[in-house]
C-alpha cells in the first residue's frame, strides 16, 4: 500500500486538462443562436459555458470542426487560440 | 382632492364605469378613478363632475406599467413618448442600464461610447448623430435635455462605464481605479443621484465595438463597494449584468450582490435570468440562491422577461444556427464572395439540399419564418419557408438558398420560440414572489427583434391562456411590486395621492401584436417593433397620453426624482 501523499507533495501525474465533453445549440437573450459547451474540468467537474456566436464560431474554427458532435474530446484551451483559416 | 364648485367637486379627469385592479394584488372592484392636478384624487363611487371623463365600461383600469430594464437613453431626445412602449399600457421606463447612460460624458467620450452603445444594443449611428445636438456633459444636462419634452416617465440609472470615462479618460478601458480616482468617481456618482438618477448599473460581460471590455470591467472589487456605500446613502438600486452564461458565475455575483446588499442596505437587481432547453439547470439552480441570500435578508432581484426568444439569422454573416448541418456552416463561414459562388454552384446545393433529409428541409427548416426589413420581398414577409417554398415548386432547403441569392443574401429568416417558451416553466417562474418582471431591453437589439409588448404578452399568455397569474398578480408585478423595488415613490398604485399613470384595457384582448420592420429611426433606419392590442387610454400623470390608437404628445412626463 502507497504511503499517503504528503501535503505539498506534487502529484505523481499532472492534472488533466479542461476538455469539451459535450456541445448544443443554445439561444442568446439577444436573439442569436449561442453554444452551449459542456465542460469537464480538471477536478472532474462538469458545468456547462454558454459561448456568443463570435465566441462559438472561434472555438469551431480553432478545433477545425463543422458539425457540434466533433467538438467533444477537444481541449478547452482551443478556445483561447487565435483565429485560425476556416475548414 | 377635487376641486370644490359651490359645493360640487370637479375632478379634471373621471375614469367611469370600469374595474379597478389597483396594483396591490387586491380582486378588482368596480369604482370609478377620480384625478385631478395630475394625482389620483379619489377611488369609489364618485357621482361628481369632471371636465373630462373616460368611459371604461367592460374595461381593466389599472396603474400604467413600469418597465424597469431599457436602453431608450438616445431615443427619448428626438421621441418623448418612447413609441411603441406608451402604446402598451408603460406609463414609466428605466433607461440607462448595462453600464452605459449618456451623461455623465464629456464631448471627447462621445465616439466611444456610441460605439459601445453600437455593439451592445445594435442602435443605428445616425440615432447619435443625425437627430439631435448633444447639448450636455453632466448629468443634469441630460435630463434637462429629454425633459423638454417627455410624454413618458423615466428613472434614468447612471452607467458605470461612462463614470469611468469622465474621471479615468482611456485608462477607464486599462486598469483598475486609484483609490484617488475611486472618491472622484463616487463624488460624480453623487451629483448624478442627486440630479436625478434612481441607482447605478454596471456590467460584467459587455464589450464595445473593438470587441474590447467596457470600462465598467476594469473594476476591482472595491471600486463597486465604494460605489454601493454611495447608493447606500439613499437607497438606491444597483443593476447588474453578471456573467449570465455560466451559471456557477452567476450564483458568485448573486453572493456578491447580497453582501453589498446587507452592508449599504441597497435594493440590487440583476439580468438577464431566462429558460433554455440547453441548460434546464441554469433558472433552478440561480433561484435557489436568490431564495437562500432574500433568507438572509439581502435584496438581490432577479429580472426575467416575459417573451419568448427567437433566433434569427441570414446569409450576410455565419450563424451559429448552421452547427448541425457541416455543409452548410462551411459554405456560411465563406468569405462573401465566395459563399455567394458555393450557393451558386449546383453541386454544392445538391449537396446543402441532401443534408437536410429526404424531405428537402421541410422537418428541419420548414417552420422558419420569412422575416420583414430591408432585405426581404414584402410578399412573402411573414410567411413560413415551407409556404414559400410551395409556392416557388422547390424544396424548402432550396428555397432558403435561392431567396437568399435573389436578394443579396439579405433575406431575415426567424427560428420563433426557441427559447423560454416553455410555459410550463416560465409560467411559475414569472408568477414566483422574487421574480422582478422585466428585461424587455426596450429600445436595445432594434434591428434584431422587437423588445416592445412584453406586459401585454405577460397578460395574454400568463393570465388569459395559461393562469399561471392572476390578472391582479400580474398587473401588481409590473406596477407596484416594481415601484417599491426601485423606490418609485407614490407610483404604480391607483390610490388617493398616487400619481396619476393609468391604463384602460380589455382584458379579453390585451396582447402584443405581430412583430414587424418600420423605418423611423433617424435617418430612416429600420427597426422591429410590436403594437398594441386592447390597450384603449394610457394616462401619464393625469393626462391623456395615448389613446384610441393614437399618439396625444401630451408632454406631461417627467423624471421619476
Amino acid at each position: 500500500m502507497a504511503a499517503p501523499r504528503r501535503r505539498h507533495e506534487p502529484a505523481e501525474t499532472p492534472p488533466a486538462e479542461t476538455v469539451i465533453v459535450d456541445a448544443e445549440i443554445g439561444c442568446g437573450h439577444d436573439g442569436r443562436a449561442e453554444l452551449v459547451v459542456s465542460l469537464r474540468w480538471s477536478n472532474g467537474h462538469v458545468s456547462k459555458v454558454v459561448l456568443d456566436t463570435e465566441a462559438g464560431l472561434r472555438l469551431m474554427r480553432n478545433c477545425g470542426v463543422a458539425h457540434l458532435s466533433e467538438l467533444a474530446g477537444h481541449s478547452w484551451r482551443k478556445i483561447l487560440e487565435e483565429s485560425k483559416c476556416s475548414t | 382632492m377635487a376641486e370644490n364648485f359651490g359645493g360640487v367637486e370637479v375632478f379634471d379627469l373621471i375614469i367611469k364605469g370600469g374595474s379597478v385592479v389597483d396594483g396591490s394584488g387586491r380582486a378588482r372592484v368596480a369604482a370609478d378613478v377620480g384625478i385631478t392636478n395630475g394625482v389620483i384624487a379619489g377611488v369609489g363611487a364618485l357621482g361628481t363632475d369632471a371636465r373630462q371623463t373616460i368611459d371604461a365600461a367592460g374595461r381593466i383600469v389599472a396603474p400604467g406599467f413600469i418597465d424597469p430594464h431599457t436602453h431608450f437613453d438616445v431615443q427619448l431626445l428626438w421621441d418623448g413618448e418612447a413609441r411603441p412602449a406608451l402604446e402598451h399600457g408603460v406609463t414609466t421606463i428605466v433607461p440607462g442600464n448595462c453600464s452605459l447612460s449618456l451623461a455623465p460624458l464629456k464631448a471627447e467620450h462621445r465616439r466611444g461610447l456610441v460605439g459601445m452603445f453600437q455593439q451592445i444594443e445594435e442602435m443605428p449611428l445616425a440615432a447619435f448623430t443625425d437627430a439631435f445636438e448633444w447639448t450636455w456633459e453632466r448629468f443634469d444636462g441630460y435630463v434637462e435635455a429629454i425633459e423638454r419634452a417627455l410624454s413618458i416617465n423615466v428613472a434614468p440609472l447612471v452607467g458605470h462605464s461612462v463614470i469611468r470615462m469622465w474621471v479615468m479618460g482611456d485608462a477607464a478601458q486599462k486598469r483598475a481605479a486609484t483609490r484617488d480616482e475611486i472618491a472622484q468617481m463616487q463624488n460624480l456618482l453623487r451629483e448624478c443621484l442627486e440630479a436625478g438618477a434612481v441607482g447605478l448599473s454596471t456590467s460584467f460581460v459587455d464589450v464595445d465595438e473593438r470587441l474590447h471590455p467596457v470600462p465598467s470591467r476594469f473594476a476591482y472589487r472595491e471600486e463597486l463597494d465604494e460605489f454601493a456605500k454611495v447608493l447606500g446613502e439613499s437607497g438606491k438600486m444597483l443593476q447588474v449584468v453578471p456573467e449570465f452564461y455560466a451559471t456557477d458565475l452567476t450564483i458568485a455575483r448573486i453572493d456578491q450582490l447580497a453582501e453589498l446588499s446587507l452592508a449599504y442596505a441597497i435594493p440590487t437587481t440583476f439580468s438577464p435570468l431566462f429558460d433554455s432547453a440547453a441548460t434546464p439547470d441554469n433558472v433552478p439552480r440561480t433561484m435557489a440562491r436568490v431564495e437562500e441570500q432574500f433568507a438572509r435578508g439581502a435584496r438581490v432581484w432577479p429580472q426575467v422577461q416575459t417573451r419568448p426568444i427567437d433566433i434569427s439569422f441570414s446569409f450576410e454573416r455565419p450563424s451559429l444556427f448552421f452547427a448541425r448541418f457541416p455543409s452548410w456552416f462551411r459554405v456560411m463561414r465563406l468569405p462573401r464572395a465566395e459563399r455567394l459562388a458555393a450557393l451558386r454552384d449546383a453541386d454544392t446545393v445538391s449537396r446543402l439540399v441532401q443534408e437536410t433529409g429526404a424531405d428537402g428541409g421541410r422537418a428541419m427548416l420548414g417552420r422558419l419564418r420569412v422575416r420583414g426589413g430591408e432585405g426581404a420581398p414584402t410578399e412573402i414577409v411573414g410567411r413560413t419557408l415551407a409556404e414559400v417554398a410551395d409556392d416557388r415548386g422547390e424544396a424548402p432547403a432550396l428555397a432558403l438558398v435561392n431567396l437568399s441569392l435573389e436578394n443579396d443574401l439579405g433575406v431575415p429568416f426567424l427560428a420563433e420560440s426557441v427559447g423560454h417558451q416553455d410555459s410550463a416553466r416560465v409560467g411559475p417562474l414569472l408568477a414566483h414572489p422574487l421574480v422582478h418582471v422585466g428585461a424587455s431591453d426596450g429600445g436595445a437589439h432594434i434591428t434584431s427583434f422587437s423588445t416592445y409588448g412584453d406586459t401585454g404578452f405577460l397578460l395574454s399568455r400568463y393570465v388569459r391562456e395559461t393562469g399561471h397569474l392572476t390578472l391582479e398578480q400580474a398587473v401588481r408585478k409590473i406596477t407596484a411590486d416594481t415601484a417599491e423595488i426601485w423606490g418609485l415613490e407614490r407610483r404604480g398604485k391607483l390610490e388617493t395621492g398616487y400619481a396619476a399613470d393609468v391604463v384602460v384595457f380589455d382584458a379579453e384582448r390585451i396582447d402584443r401584436g405581430e412583430e414587424h420592420a418600420v423605418f423611423d429611426m433617424p435617418g430612416r433606419g429600420m427597426r422591429y417593433v410590436r403594437n398594441s392590442i386592447g390597450v384603449d387610454t394610457v394616462i401619464v400623470n393625469g393626462t391623456i397620453a395615448y389613446s384610441g390608437g393614437a399618439y396625444a404628445a401630451s408632454c406631461a412626463g417627467v423624471v421619476c426624482r
